[in-house]
């Protein structure tokens, strides 16, 4: 009997010490998964404030490329306007309307002329052709041709070509000045719609 | 009876036939050419080309014009005494406008080339006046 009661008492004296021993190893681990846990929580915390960062940085980046999206537009207006005033502004020719096209040519006398009136003659001669030339390159274009030669990083030779061809009809002097050996003469010319006719 | 050269007075008829339509039918026509070169602003070169036209022209007449012909048949004569009316008219019947331009290490000069190609006019000496067309 005393041998039991003893036996009993080793047990539950044991048992009372292996209880301690699990509960310490219990509360070890859970304060383990507890640092873990506040540690992902960290982490957790660190990204969310980093997610917040980057959609703050996203939004505006956004407003960002908004903004220039918008001066894009209003630039593109602005160009659309600008063009349609220009078009508005330039002359076009159009079906039953008639176009007035003017221009003053320029030309200079020779050295070796006999008298004034000569030179007169000669230069009135000149500045008729450079006349008709500023008529054929308003109404017809110029074809341009530009070449550039550069060696050692220095321009050797620049060439700049135009070229006008056309033929000029019914065109009229208006007033013809002649001023130091230079003269001048103004010359307009009405081109219709029908003259372009094919 | 018959002479022995043949009939003298049918060839002789003959003969003014073609000549008088060869007459009528081209003398009245000449061909014009008109050509002047502008170069760097200054009157370089004029050329005015008249002569007879060797063959009969097509085409209508248009755009008239009317000069004193001074008691003269002879078209370039007349011409030169109305030279400034006449290349007036002939820059009014349309010229090629030929330009060329080179502007080489900022030194420009230019060459402009004003040219009536060969045209052929058909003309009327009248009394005192001669009427100058150009066919087309």
């Amino acid at each position: 009997m005393r041998y039991s009661i003893l036996l009993t008492m080793l047990l539950t004296v044991s048992s009372l010490f292996g209880a301690d021993k699990v509960l310490i190893v219990d509360t070890t681990v859970v304060e383990q998964t507890n640092a873990e846990l506040a540690a992902v929580r960290a982490e957790a915390l660190k990204a969310k404030e980093e997610a917040q960062i980057a959609t703050i940085q996203a939004n505006e980046a956004r407003e960002e490329s908004q903004k220039t999206m918008d001066k894009l537009a209003q630039v593109k207006a602005q160009r659309e306007e600008e063009l349609a005033t220009m078009a508005a502004q330039e002359e076009i020719l159009r079906q039953n309307k008639s176009m007035h096209v003017s221009v003053i040519g320029q030309g200079v006398a020779p050295m070796n002329t006999s008298s004034p009136a000569q030179a007169y003659a000669l230069a009135k001669r000149a500045a008729i052709a450079d006349a008709y030339r500023a008529i054929a390159e308003k109404v017809k274009g110029v074809r341009i041709d530009g070449q550039d030669t550069i060696k050692n990083m220095m321009v050797q030779k620049s060439t700049i070509r135009t070229y006008v061809q056309a033929i000029v009809r019914n065109a009229d002097i208006v007033e013809t000045t002649f001023k130091e050996g230079l003269c001048e003469v103004e010359m307009e010319i009405v081109i219709s719609h029908s003259d372009f006719a094919q | 009876m018959r002479s022995r050269d043949g009939d003298s007075n049918f060839t002789l008829r003959l003969c003014s036939i073609i000549v008088l339509c060869s007459l009528s039918l081209s003398a009245s026509e000449y061909l014009i050419s008109y050509k002047y070169i502008v170069k760097d602003a200054i009157l370089y070169n004029e050329t005015l080309l008249i002569s007879k036209s060797m063959k009969k022209c097509s085409g209508k007449p248009y755009s008239e014009l009317v000069l004193d012909n001074y008691g003269q048949k002879n078209l370039k004569k007349i011409i030169s005494q109305n030279s400034t009316l006449f290349i007036d008219y002939i820059h009014k019947l349309g010229l090629h406008v030929e330009h060329k331009e080179m502007t080489a290490n900022l030194q420009n000069s230019s060459t402009t080339t004003l040219t009536l190609r060969t045209t052929c006019f058909k003309v009327d000496f009248n009394d005192s006046l001669a009427r100058i067309y150009p066919l087309k």
